[in-house]
């Protein structure tokens, strides 16, 4: 029933969009004197991932001398949920025109809550306060993201970037053949949306508007007396050209009335 | 209710008798491990944590691995983020020869701190093992941290301990400084941490150009307003030349600032001042398009003057704008700059600021060399590079000359790592020990993505971001 194949991509593009929030981040460790000794830049990646492929990359000499290298960041989408504070008519439709000029039809959006997690492990307090604290400041509590979900028409849409929740888990306690663990973990909603397939519309471009003007609302006994015309300049212009408008004003006292189906004037 | 004190419960001869055996023990059947004490540069006394260390001694002691069916199954684990090994081993050493052997060195160390001769770093506890120190394990070439220090097993035999069992697990590294001068433990992070790649231009050659002159040309643009609220470079136009010809106008480029976010028309160069404009009525000269309003300038017309500039050799290992100087008898010397291509390393044209006026031939033109400095040399690995301009520091991992890019002139690719900040494009970078120094063609700081651990995916997200992402105005979190 439902068949027609169409993929926007959309969740990949959110899961892109908010990644790219947190891959420039640095922490810095001083000298004595107050120098910095070292500036490293945060490692970010999508956490799941297939199982040989990690190994592999990450572990491709098998005597890997260290445990692992700190600090890093990975997250995670973990939910889901469709949010019915945005929910718009179902059978609302908008038109837009594809990059070759092609007027397609495209139902209102879905929105659609993605949530992530995104969790930061670090080798000291210190390194994980250095990234919390270069990441809160912007999300007041959300940080809108501009998103061109539907690159065949254009289609930007904002998608807030709530900040929910922040855990950490510091398990500092226990005994000594259990290294500490440090990690933040922050939740956050992506307030996103879901459009389904684009169809071909029918329509054709407006390539011209006609008003007519009357000297009184009566229009069963009222003639036009003025019409205002604009047609694009030039008139062969496509939507994504840059084009500019020819206005037209005509005086009539002919008594004659505009027929829309015959197109003419009786 | 007092011992038997007819019977010894272990005399001194016995105890040494068995720590001698153990020692013996130790060397027949034992492994050598490199012992590498950690030093404390700088600790947080709120958080309660040593933020930086670091690791350049070494002392190599023999070790019993009591680990005879090897690392413990399951120890590479798969977690969220990447892969984390677990590997554990414990170790065995000798209480004396530890006392005897580490100690006093490190003791050594404790005196040159409290004499004031040693201020860069802290030691503590210099009298046994520590939770916190390495071990390099030369069986399996790995890094191991001391997780704990069992120091009553066996338990009190002869009334007395004779071992440390050391219990450890492999490294966790955060770009911590490892310079023990033994190539083999210091290579072992040769791939692993924050790795950034330099590209080093190689012999630099000073590029060359002619000027010409001409009567009636445009001497210069006087800006008068620099207008405001652009996005993008505005152009310039100036009115055609009087001659008729298209060939005479002149023509010039806007070159604008940002200052407080604002974008505006900071000057305008000619790119050639063209010929047969009358002195006495300058061309009108109009701003447009750049999404900005406001810039108005005004032309000035003079005789035998430069009107243009041709580059004759581009040069190379130009990575900061050379200074341009015209060279020749005049009312008023030709003032000019430069532009250049950072990626290239070339001279792209010669732009004039003012013609000049009263040459009475073409003057010569002199460009600075793209390098100042002498380049050359072999970086070492391990070793501190530092950057001329920006002080910046960093420790060599992996150098080579690319002659697959460039037989005669190869540029040098450099790998390093425990950056004190970012290197910048055009500045020397000098080697500590071998001297080397080469300057900088250009400098990524992306984690290097070729090392052994490509966990990082910082890069992939901003490329693919780019092509999706609408910041119009700028990302609050920075872009590369």
């Amino acid at each position: 029933m439902l068949g027609t194949y169409f993929y926007h991509e959309i969740i990949r593009k959110t899961i892109i969009g908010f990644g790219t929030l947190f891959n420039n981040i640095y922490i810095r460790h001083l000298n004595k004197d107050g120098s910095i000794a070292d500036e490293t830049k945060v490692g970010l990646s999508y956490g799941p991932t297939q199982k040989f492929l990690a190994k592999i990359q990450q572990q491709a000499d098998l005597s890997k001398p260290i445990a692992i290298t700190l600090p890093r960041m990975s997250f995670e989408m973990v939910a889901l949920q469709y949010d019915p504070s945005r929910k718009t008519s179902v059978t609302q439709t908008f038109k837009a025109c594809d990059s070759e000029g092609n007027i397609k039809k495209v139902y209102m959006p879905v929105p659609y809550n993605i949530t992530f997690e995104l969790s930061i492990y670090s080798k000291l307090n210190d390194d994980a306060l250095q990234i919390v604290e270069q990441i809160l400041p912007f999300f007041q509590p959300s940080f809108n993201l501009t998103i061109d979900l539907l690159d065949s028409i254009g289609e930007k849409k904002d998608i807030p970037i709530v900040m929910d929740s922040i855990d950490m888990q510091d398990d500092y306690e226990g005994d000594f053949n259990t290294r500490r663990a440090l990690i933040y973990t922050l939740r956050f909603t992506a307030k996103t949306y879901m459009f389904g397939p684009i169809a071909d519309s029918t329509d054709g471009l407006i390539r011209k508007v006609q008003t007519d003007l009357y000297a009184d609302t009566n229009t069963q006994t009222a003639k036009r007396e003025m019409r205002y015309t604009v047609v694009p300049d030039p008139i062969d212009a496509e939507p994504g050209d840059d084009f500019g408008f020819t206005e037209l004003w005509e005086d009539f006292t002919d008594s004659k009335e505009y027929s829309p189906t015959q197109q003419t004037d009786i | 209710m007092a011992l038997n004190p007819f019977f010894l419960q272990g005399s001194s001869n016995e105890q040494y008798l068995v720590q001698d055996l153990i020692n013996e023990q130790l060397k027949i059947y034992g492994i050598d491990v490199y012992y590498i004490p950690r030093k404390f540069i700088r600790t947080d006394d709120i958080l309660r944590e040593v933020e930086t260390s670091k690791f350049d001694d070494n002392f190599i002691i023999e070790a019993y691995l009591d680990n005879y069916e090897g690392y413990a199954p399951g120890s590479d684990l798969m977690t969220k983020f990447g892969l984390r090994l677990k590997n554990e081993i414990n170790l065995v050493i000798s209480r004396e020869r530890f006392e005897e052997f580490i100690s006093p060195l490190m003791n050594g160390r404790q005196v040159g701190i409290d004499d004031g001769n040693i201020t860069d770093y802290e030691v503590e506890l210099t009298n046994r093992p520590k939770e916190g120190d390495l071990i390099y394990f030369p069986l399996g070439q790995r890094l191991f941290e001391i997780k704990r220090v069992e120091h009553e097993k066996p338990f009190y035999q002869l009334g007395k301990n004779y071992v440390y069992e050391l219990q450890c697990e492999l490294y966790e590294y955060e770009n911590e400084d490892i310079d023990t001068s033994i190539e083999e433990i210091d290579r072992t992070v040769e791939d692993e941490g924050y790795i950034t790649s330099l590209t080093l231009g190689g012999i630099g050659v000073t590029a060359t150009a002619t000027a010409s002159i001409d009567t009636g040309i445009v001497s210069q643009i006087i800006l008068n307003d620099d207008g405001a609220f652009y996005s993008s470079t505005p152009i310039v136009t100036i009115a055609a030349s009087p001659t008729g010809n298209p060939s005479d106008n002149a023509t010039a480029v806007a070159i604008t600032t940002s200052v407080g976010g604002v974008r505006s028309v900071d000057s305008i160069r000619l790119t050639f001042g063209g010929r047969g404009y009358d002195i006495s009525n300058p061309p009108l000269v109009t701003i447009t398009g750049g999404n900005g309003t406001g810039a108005a300038a005004t032309a000035v017309v003079a005789d035998n003057g430069v009107n243009q500039f041709t580059i004759t050799n581009a040069g190379e290992n130009y990575f900061v704008e050379p200074v341009v100087t015209v060279v020749g008898v005049a009312s008023t010397a030709a003032i000019a700059r430069a532009t250049f291509n950072p990626i290239t390393g070339t001279v792209t044209g010669i732009q004039i600021v003012n013609s000049g006026f009263g040459y009475t031939e073409a003057p010569t033109v002199q460009i600075s060399s793209g390098s100042t400095v002498s380049v050359g040399g072999t970086y070492v690995y391990g070793e501190t590079v530092t950057g001329s301009l920006s002080g910046t520091t960093a420790e060599v991992r992996y150098y080579n000359l690319r002659t697959d890019l460039n037989v005669i002139n190869p540029p040098g690719e450099l790998r390093v790592a425990v950056n004190s900040g970012q290197f910048s494009a055009g500045e020397a970078i000098i080697g500590s020990a071998s001297s080397a120094t080469y300057i900088l063609k250009s400098y990524d700081n992306d984690n290097y993505q070729e090392s052994y651990d490509t966990y990082d995916n910082n890069e992939e997200f901003e490329t693919e971001a780019d092509q999706i992402l609408d910041f119009t105005e700028t990302n609050p979190f920075g872009e590369y």
